[in-house]
This record gives C-alpha cells, structure tokens and sequence, in this order.
C-alpha cells in the first residue's frame, strides 16, 4: 500500500460518491490541485485529511489503508499487464451458467478466506 | 519574501547559542566525557529547552518549527551528540502533537518539560531492517481494554533512558501499513527490556540501544488513535516528514562547527611567509564551504516553514535531508583537510565533526530512501 495506491482509492470513492474534485477539495478545505495531487499519489495524504474524507466519503479509515487492489475499471480491464489472463478468464466464465457462476464465485471467496486466515 | 528573524528568534538563538558554548561544548572532546552524561541534559532542561516544540499548555514552549531549527543549528555546532539526543525527544512527541487525545498529551508531554525533564525515543527500526516496513515484525495482540506487544527495535537514540517511547507495531501481520499503530510504552513496563547498548562510530555521546517486548501490556488509552487501525503508518509517515527538516538542522550545525574552526585555523596557519588563508585553493575551499552551509540552512527553513504553514512540506523536508547530510559529509572532510594532520588526530574537534556527520545520510531513513520519496512527488 502506496500513497499511490490510497490516492486511487480516494478517487474510487469521490467518484462512488458522485463528487467532482473542486466538491470535495472545497469540502477538505484545499484547492483542487491539490486534491488531484492527492489522488495522483504526488502529494501526501496524512491521518487528519484521511479522517476527514472518510467522514465526507463514508469510507472507513481501513478502506484507504488496506493493500487490496482497487476494483479495476472497464477500460484498464484490457489494457493491463494481465489482460491475457483476464481475457482468458472472462471467456471461460462466459460459457458458464449463472449456478456456476455462483460455485465460482464462492471458491474465489474461500481462497481469500484461507489468504486472510494466516494473520490475527 | 522576508528572510529575517524575528526580536523573539534572535533573543532565543542569542541565549542558546550562549548556554550551549559555555556549558556543552567543553564536553564536546573532553577526554573525560565520553558517553551520555545527564548533567549536559540538565543545562539545557533549566531553560526548559529539552522538548521545545512541547505547547505552553503542557509545560513547553510552543515553539514553531523554523525557530526549534534555529535552536538546533545552535546544540548541534556546539554538541551533534547532545543534539541527536534532543532530536529523538522531538521525533517522539511528534505523533502525540499530531494525533494524540488530552489524556495522553497530559500524562507524556510534561515529562519532557522543565528542570527535571527526562527524555522519550522513537523505536521503528529492528534487526531486518529499517528501510523496509512490510518486514517489521513487531506485532500487536488486542486483548481486554489494550494491546500485548512482542518483538523488538534495534539503533533506538535515548532507548536505554528514556522516561518513554513510542513504538510503531502492527496488528496484522499480513496488513501490516494498514493495521500499524503508535505505542506510548513506559520505561518500567513489565516485559520491556534493554538488550543491549550500541557502540556507534559517531555521536558518542548519545546513548543507542536494541530494545524488546515481551507480552507488553498497553492499555489502549496509550495507544494513538486505539481504534482506527493504520493510523499508525500515516502518523509515521508525517513524524518522518516533519523530523527530517530537523536532520538538516543539525547538519548546518555541525557543517557550520567544522567551517568556523578550519576558518580560523586558515587565518593562523602561516605556510609560505603568509597565512594559508591567503592560498586561493584554501580560500576557494573555504569559500565553497560557507556556500554549500548556506544552501543547507536555507534548504532547511523553506521546508520549516513550510511545515509551519501547514503546506506540502514531504519533499522539500526529504530534500532539505539529503542535501544537509551530504553538506556536513562533505564540509566537514574539507575542514579536516585544511587542518592538515591536525584534522586526524583523535580527539581533535574536527575528527568528531566528521564522525558524527558519517551517519546523517542514514539516520531518519537513508539518503537512498528519501530520493525514492523525491521520485514519488515529481
Ligand atoms: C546512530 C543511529 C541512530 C539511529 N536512531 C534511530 C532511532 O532513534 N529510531 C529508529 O527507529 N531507528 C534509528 N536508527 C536506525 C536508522 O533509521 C536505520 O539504520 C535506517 O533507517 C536504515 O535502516 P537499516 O540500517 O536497516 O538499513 P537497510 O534498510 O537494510 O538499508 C541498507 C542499504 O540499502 C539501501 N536501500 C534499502 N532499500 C532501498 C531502496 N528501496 N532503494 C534504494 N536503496 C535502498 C539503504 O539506502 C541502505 O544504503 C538509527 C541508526 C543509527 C546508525
């Protein structure tokens, strides 16, 4: 987890918010440019200024801090360095009905769940 | 765009400069000083100047960060020991004037104030390593009203006397930036012990120790923001931000010592009929010298004030860093080498000088890590 990676978080949730950047630098309290250097990564984004955007965006503190990979958008889908991969993957599932996809679905949701069970 | 000192910064830089000359930097080379001694401590905790940065409220003297950076140029010239010391207590406090509650500010901060003030470290770095946090291993078990911490830090200033330290651990081991916190832990805390004390090539006077944890108990109102898990990295990150500044004031300190004693010794030094001062390969070098202090200093007050002013300050406190460690490095060789075979003899001022500069490209992440930090802003 990089202030690159909390920077694209940040954006996500502006966006999920349905909140353009000069809303929310005004509503932090900075001006725009620095909201999008925020959300670049180029400028650090300390515990007050995340404290106050997770009120603001009602993420909790954890949503920012997490190493999870930010979901990916439709058109960074293909155009990534696992696009292969991804390709590969959507046409198996494309032949899948939705009861399968549900197994799926479920196997991907036990492997994190053994992922995760390591740590306390 | 004013570069001048206020009447109150002049005073306090006039007192400083004063007091530390007169009682710290006799012990500076003195043969029967080595080592940490409370005494060079207490000259300073008389005139409340321990934990400066501290606010009124507490005990302290609310100093700004520029105006504690004017005050360290002044202990670190007379005493780069003395001064790491002090820069420890401010690296400290620092997450508690950032984030900590009323109750935590009460019970820490006036410990590091007044005549009797003692002092507080920062423990992040163990045996693994200190650049690479996804590799720190102490770790965090919540139970009841606080937290069991286990592991243990390495190379920690002021460990070994410190009245309390703040230590980074994480709850989780497999999120460690996102589960990481700042434990206020107590010198008398049951499963807390000293291993040992470091001997360290320079900054002598200091004492550095490894430290460890054994089922610790910290109850959680000694925990910085208990309850919000990855509070600790970005508290970490903003201590390292702001306490970087400060290495450059103590490079200025100690690169300004090592100019003011080879000056004089060019002026004295007669080598073919006339001072040597008077050689412009000499003239040149100590020409060269007051420049490059001169960038470091003011590389150090832009990113003071621009902490002071609550801007961007992450690069330009990174680069005010590097650009004063290698300052001192480099200016302090270039003393020794006017002084001739004066600057190599041990014990000499200028030999410390160059010792104790050695480690600023390491001390408060390496000089290697803050250009990755330069990188990452441009
Ligand atoms: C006198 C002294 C006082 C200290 N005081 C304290 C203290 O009070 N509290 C505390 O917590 N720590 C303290 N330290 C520890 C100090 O902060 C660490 O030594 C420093 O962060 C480097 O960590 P390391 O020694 O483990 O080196 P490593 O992290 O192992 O690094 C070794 C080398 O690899 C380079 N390197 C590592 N990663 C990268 C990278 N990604 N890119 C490029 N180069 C890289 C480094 O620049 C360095 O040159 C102190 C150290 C000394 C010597």
């Amino acid at each position: 987890m990089s202030f690159k990676q909390i920077g694209r978080k940040l954006q996500l949730a502006r966006e999920e918010k349905g909140m353009s950047q000069e809303q929310l630098a005004r509503a932090l309290g900075c001006s725009q440019s620095a909201l999008s250097n925020y959300e670049k990564g180029k400028r650090r984004l300390y515990l007050s200024h995340l404290e106050k955007l997770s009120e603001i965006l009602d993420k909790p503190l954890e949503y920012f801090m997490e190493n999870n990979r930010p979901p990916v958008e439709k058109e960074h889908l293909l155009g990534g360095d696992r696009s292969d991969q991804f390709l590969h993957l959507i046409n198996i599932i494309y032949q899948l009905s939705d009861e399968q996809i549900r197994e799926v679905l479920s196997y991907i949701e036990y492997i994190k769940w053994k992922e995760k069970r390591g740590g306390q | 765009m004013d570069f001048s000192l206020n009447t109150r910064q002049k005073e306090l830089v006039e007192m400083v400069r004063e007091l530390v000359n007169s009682e710290i930097k006799p012990y500076l080379v003195s043969s029967s000083a080595s080592g940490f001694d409370w005494e060079l401590i207490r000259q300073l905790a008389v005139h409340n100047l321990v934990c400066p940065t501290v606010p009124e409220e507490y005990g302290g003297r609310g100093l700004d960060r520029l105006t504690m950076a004017l005050l360290m140029e002044e202990i670190a010239a007379a005493h780069p020991g003395v001064a790491a010391v002090i820069a420890a207590t401010l690296h400290a406090v620092e997450p508690i004037l950032l984030a900590g509650s009323n109750t935590q500010k009460e019970k820490f901060l006036p410990e590091l104030t007044g005549k009797d003030a003692g002092l507080a470290a920062f423990a992040l770095t163990e045996a693994s390593g200190g650049s690479d946090l996804s590799i720190m291993r102490t770790c965090a078990v919540r139970k009841g009203q606080g937290f069991y911490l286990n592991g243990s830090k390495d190379y920690v200033i002021n460990a070994p006397i410190a009245s309390w330290i703040a230590v980074i651990g994480a709850t989780s081991m497999e999120q460690k930036k996102a589960s990481m916190r700042v434990f206020l832990l107590e010198q008398n805390s049951k499963g807390f012990s000293i291993v040992r004390q470091r001997e360290t090539s320079g900054l002598d006077y200091a004492p550095i120790g490894e430290i460890s944890f054994e089922n610790v108990f910290i109850e959680e109102d000694n925990v910085i923001k208990g309850q919000k898990a990855g509070s600790g990295y970005l508290l970490l990150t903003q201590t390292f931000d702001r306490g970087r500044a400060m290495v450059g004031a103590i490079s200025v300190g100690i690169a300004r010592a090592a100019l003011e004693t080879a000056l004089e010794f060019a002026e004295n030094r007669v080598q073919f009929g006339t001072s040597i001062k008077n050689h412009q390969a000499v003239a040149f070098s100590l020409a060269d010298m007051a420049t490059r202090v001169e960038m470091a200093r003011l590389m150090t007050y832009k990113a003071c004030w621009l902490i002071d002013q609550g801007g961007d300050y992450c690069k330009a406190s990174a680069m005010a860093k590097v650009v004063g460690s290698e300052i001192a490095q480099q200016v302090t060789c270039a003393a020794a080498d006017i002084l001739g075979a004066r600057g190599y003899e041990k014990g000499s001022l200028i030999e410390q000088l160059v010792r104790d500069a050695r480690v600023l490209s390491t001390i408060e992440g390496t000089n290697n890590i803050q250009r990755a930090v330069i990188a990452s802003q441009l």
